[in-house]
């Protein structure tokens, strides 16, 4: 945790803060109702992109695991997430691989019609970087401090991230390296400190290897949305080989999720639902595979460009830089359109009034709990619970003699 | 040897260092991009690009740069760096074919992989810590794992094999680095008009990584009073599709490839870089080309023709004030869209040349077999070299330095050290003159050696051999590729006695060209020898695995069948299986408890249980009682 920002979500304001913006904008009417949508929302607004691209296979022969990631790597690109929010893996070099007859290219179509690696490639950890430990350290934010920042998956609670993750896997496992091993309950708990870390907001983890779903299993934490290239005991295949580099480019599960992706642009709106239901078993020759029990909002109802691009939402605000205006005019004498707009202000006043009372309602059970436990000592209440149970405990151990 | 050589380069090297002083002390930055193309003997081609920004003192401009690349300046500032090189290198110079005893080969032959040297400018006690934070940086600034310098396994602090320096210096190497677009891109970034404009947009990427070597460098001095200088370089050396279509080896009396920028570099140049000072091309000729047909000025002489008339043409003057090269200079700012250029050269005849070599020809190879031990072997073979340069008595002594580190899983024994001249052993003394040995500590420091070799000037060839021992790794401090080998990167041959630096007479003062002054300084001849792969014992990764699985199946059975054995009692069993069968619901259950235990006790016939519940009973309580007593404890 030592390494860990802690952030403060305005989840909870204050309530004098509350009263001070109220009375501020009886003040200066003008000033519109800012306030409100952090008074609203408990959580953070979605406000930035990231994504986490792996591809954990070395060796020439897994040519198409560099392949999909770096395919990945140019969708998220055109759709909008720039370079420094984008953590690219890749576990052995392909591009300039003496056994490469392209130099400096990598393709993912035998029509060698799209060059991944282009000129404008930048590759975070590659060759034996790519580690289990660098990856968690990634996620967790765990580094030592000289790490550079281009290194650094710098996220916050108003994140959403894309982690994608290609290579050979199997039952709750994926390979790094043909050499170790990222099991789920590994990635589980990484994503669990991040939640706890606050760095996102959502995270989309896209997982294309054998039995990917099983690597799922053991998420428990909130946000999470989950796909896997196959079920439990399935394979996933590639998709084809081309003859004049001499092996498998690409992954059906990546080739067919590209197929979806490059119809669409930045301005699009396709949803995540119709990406999961554009996988078809009989294409893919495996079973994907969606887990979304974690996650709260309706799929039909999310872009997929919240997640493969950076693409906001926008809410417009009457005034910028509300919060340094209010700053400013606790110390200035009454403003000038103080008289004119004073109707206005108190119409504003009783919303804000309604919207206060909406609030308390909210929080009525807490306020009961409260009260309940207002007089009396915590401990005497948890020992009087204890008791009960040691009680309920004796008497079902009697029936049950 | 000719001291009045030395005075005069000696002489126009301050005055060129005054003139780029005062042009510096204006306090303006300014970018500079050349290239330079050369034919080799052996039917490729060099192309050397050069590009070099400067930034005056930092106190004179502040923290605001203007073309100068901001990432650096920091670099410097941040860490204190006096002088700094990094390369990227993939294949390896061909001495021989391509040249030994030039400038080229002194600055741009580079050993494989990742090369990093600094000179730090801080107490010598803060230098390693600088040194992790640097290589950090350097990983992230360029897409590359130079962050595994940081460990002191792999960096060593020469005295004097490398460079001179007191103690502030620090070297590490990573052979096995791949080098590609993502670590050329980087570089890119920190000129000013990247790869958009001017003479580096023919950086080409499948074009240069086709090509037998690439070396992409990047220099760095700083001084207080100088400012910053950076110095951009890529070397390449590319195979000319030729026009006949067919490629013959070069002693055959074909007609080399004919070639131009647009046939190398997809490309033809369309103008300089705007903000450039100066913007050159400049094609180099060996002497050996244009000697035999006499007319060495002319651009289209009977053995070839430059495509386009140079707008200038210099002599190139060697060490030995003997002409070595005629250089034809274009300037890319007479060129536009309209008019865009395209240097190329077409040959005539058939020409056979070669360049020079360096004066001994380093190879190391390793001898012995098996997992256990082996032997380093360098050799020098003499190229003959002195006997044209130097006509005198062959009872001289010729000097020359080693630099080598060793990765500490190669555990030299450097008393093992013999040295063989001419296929006889001479002792050691008689060779060697001086030499710096720090012993590799286990999993801390790599071991540095560092000799000056005295070698008579008949001889015609030289093995030294040092003895080994392979080391054991720890199980996770293999790579995943162990069953590859392990790498032990390239010795450093210099020959101090030996000048590669050249001068071009007839050129005024107002010419400036970092090119050439690179040619210019003063040039230590040097090569770098072969990388070796030394196979380790690996062990088998998956036994611990298996070891593991076959020990926890052979203890479940074992432990399941006796505890089995040992719990198993029949009598009880079958009781059970009696109350299975007269098994009741819970509510009927609870009714019969509340009426009394007689119909229980009668039906079961068996006394003992009733005590046994009431103690199984006690015992819940007991721990509900503890439990309380605990949490209350604990939270007052």
């Amino acid at each position: 945790m030592a390494f860990g920002r802690r952030h403060r979500g305005p989840s909870l304001p204050a309530l004098p803060f509350l009263l001070q913006t109220l009375s501020l904008l009886v003040l200066l009417a003008f000033s519109s109702s800012a306030a409100a949508p952090t008074a609203a929302s408990p959580a953070a607004m979605h406000n930035n992109n990231w994504a986490v691209l792996v591809c954990t296979s070395r060796f020439w022969f897994n040519y198409r695991h560099m392949a999909n990631t770096l395919s990945l790597y140019r969708t998220v690109k055109r759709l909008g997430i720039p370079d420094e929010r984008i953590i690219l893996m890749l576990a052995d070099d392909m591009a300039c691989n003496p056994r490469n007859n392209y130099p400096a290219q990598v393709f993912n179509n035998e029509n060698h019609q799209l060059n991944l690696y282009g000129d404008n490639v930048e590759v975070d950890y590659r060759g034996y970087e790519v580690t289990v430990e660098n990856f968690l350290r990634v996620l967790t934010g765990r580094h030592e401090s000289a790490v550079p920042r281009s290194k650094r998956l710098l996220s916050d609670e108003g994140s959403h991230i894309l982690l994608y993750m290609t290579g050979h896997g199997g039952d709750e496992f994926l390979k790094f390296q043909d050499n170790e091993e990222l099991q789920s309950h590994d990635l589980a708990d990484a994503v669990k400190q991040m939640k706890e870390k606050h760095r996102f907001k959502e995270l989309l983890i896209m997982v294309d290897t054998c039995q990917a779903a099983t690597l799922f299993s053991q998420l428990h934490s909130p946000g999470v949305l989950a796909i896997g290239s196959s079920m439990k005991g399935e394979n996933s295949y590639s998709h084809h080989l081309d003859s004049d580099i001499g092996v498998s480019v690409v992954d059906r599960f990546t080739f067919y999720t590209l197929a979806f992706f490059e119809k669409l642009n930045m301005y699009s709106n396709a949803s995540l639902n119709s990406l999961f239901t554009s996988y078809n078993p009989s294409m893919l020759l495996s079973t994907a595979y969606y887990r979304m029990d974690l996650y709260e909002r309706a799929l039909n109802e999310v872009p997929v460009t919240n997640f493969f691009g950076s693409v906001m939402k926008t809410i417009h605000t009457d005034s910028a830089y509300t919060g340094f205006l209010a700053a400013h005019d606790t110390e200035t004498p009454l403003s000038i359109n103080h008289g004119m707009l004073q109707n206005e202000a108190s119409s504003r006043r009783s919303n804000m009034e309604e919207m206060k009372e909406a609030q308390l309602r909210s929080h009525g059970w807490t306020e009961i709990l409260q009260e309940q436990l207002e007089g009396k000592k915590t401990e005497i209440v948890v020992m009087y619970g204890l008791g009960t149970m040691g009680i309920l405990l004796a008497i079902s151990t009697w029936l049950s003699m | 040897m000719a001291p009045p050589a030395r005075q005069f380069s000696l002489l126009s090297l301050l005055i060129l260092l005054a003139a780029a002083s005062s042009a510096v002390g204006v306090g303006e930055e300014e970018f500079t991009e050349e290239l330079l193309l050369r034919p080799l003997p052996d039917r490729k081609v060099l192309a050397h690009f050069h590009f070099r920004s400067s930034a005056p003192p930092a106190a004179a401009a502040g923290r605001h740069h203007h073309l100068f690349p901001k990432a650096i300046s920091q670099l410097v500032r941040n860490f204190h760096i006096s002088e700094l090189e990094l390369s990227f290198t993939q294949g390896r110079w061909n001495y021989d074919q391509w040249g030994g005893y030039d400038p080229m080969s002194t600055n741009s032959a580079k050993p494989p992989g990742v090369e990093l040297w600094a000179i730090f400018d801080i107490p010598f006690t803060e230098i390693n810590a600088t040194w992790k934070n640097l290589t950090h940086t350097l990983s992230g600034l360029f897409c590359a794992s130079i962050n595994f310098l940081e460990s002191s396994t792999a960096f060593s602090a020469p005295r004097w094999g490398f460079k001179l320096n007191p103690g502030n210096l620090r070297y590490g190497a990573l052979p096995r680095e791949a080098v590609c677009t993502e670590n050329l891109t980087p570089w890119l970034k920190l000129l000013p008009c990247r790869d958009k404009a001017g003479i580096a947009s023919l950086l080409y990427r499948p074009s240069i990584y086709k090509g037998y070597y690439h070396s992409q460098k990047l220099k760095l001095t700083s001084s207080r009073s100088g400012g910053i200088i950076l110095d951009q370089t890529l070397t390449v050396v590319l195979q000319p599709e030729s026009f006949s279509g067919k490629q013959l080896h070069s002693t055959d009396g074909q007609l080399h490839p004919s070639w131009s920028m647009e046939h190398l570099f997809n490309k033809r140049l369309s103008g300089k870089c705007l903000v450039s000072k100066s913007s050159r091309i400049f094609v180099e000729i060996e002497k050996g080309i244009v000697d035999k047909s006499g007319s060495e000025i002319l651009w289209d002489n009977e053995v070839f023709v430059l495509s386009t008339t140079p707008d200038r043409v210099l002599k190139e003057i060697d060490h030995m004030e003997v002409q070595s090269s005629s250089l034809y200079e274009y300037d890319v700012s007479n060129y536009n869209d309209e008019k865009p250029l395209d240097v190329g050269i077409t040959w005539k005849r058939p020409r056979i040349w070669s360049c020079t070599p360096p004066p001994y020809h380093a190879s190391r190879f390793l001898m012995g077999g098996g997992n256990e031990r082996g032997s380093i072997a360098l050799s020098f073979l003499s190229t003959n070299l002195q006997k044209h340069l130097f006509s005198g008595s062959n009872d001289c002594l010729r000097k020359a330095v080693v630099f080598q580190v060793v990765p500490w899983y190669v555990k030299v024994y450097y008393h093992s050290l013999e040295i063989f001249i001419d296929g006889s052993r001479k002792d050691i003394s008689e060779v060697l003159d001086k030499i710096h040995v720090t012993p590799s500590e286990d999993k801390l420091s790599p071991g540095t050696l560092e000799m000056l070799l005295r070698f008579p000037c008949s001889m015609q060839s030289a093995t030294l051999t040092l003895d080994f021992d392979k080391g054991f790794l720890h199980i996770d401090e293999y790579p995943p590729d162990a069953n590859q080998g392990f790498d032990i990167p390239s010795a450093l041959i210099s020959f101090p006695e030996f000048n590669s630096s050249r001068t071009y007479p007839g050129t005024d003062p107002f010419f400036v060209s970092p090119l050439l002054e690179d040619f210019k300084e003063d040039g230590v001849v040097k090569s770098y020898t072969e990388v070796l792969l030394v196979p380790l014992t690996t062990p088998d990764f998956s036994m611990p695995y298996n070891v593991i699985t076959f020990t926890c199946t052979v203890l479940a059975l074992y432990f399941g069948s006796l505890l089995n054995a040992l719990r198993r009692r029949i009598g009880e069993e079958e009781s059970e299986l009696k109350k299975t069968a007269a098994k009741r619901g819970l509510i009927p259950l609870l009714l019969a408890k509340l009426r009394g235990k007689k119909i229980d006790k009668s039906n079961s016939g068996s006394s003992p249980a009733s005590p046994s519940g009431s103690k199984l009973l006690l015992k819940v309580v007991f721990v509900a009682i503890v439990a309380v007593v605990f949490h209350y404890l604990s939270n007052s």
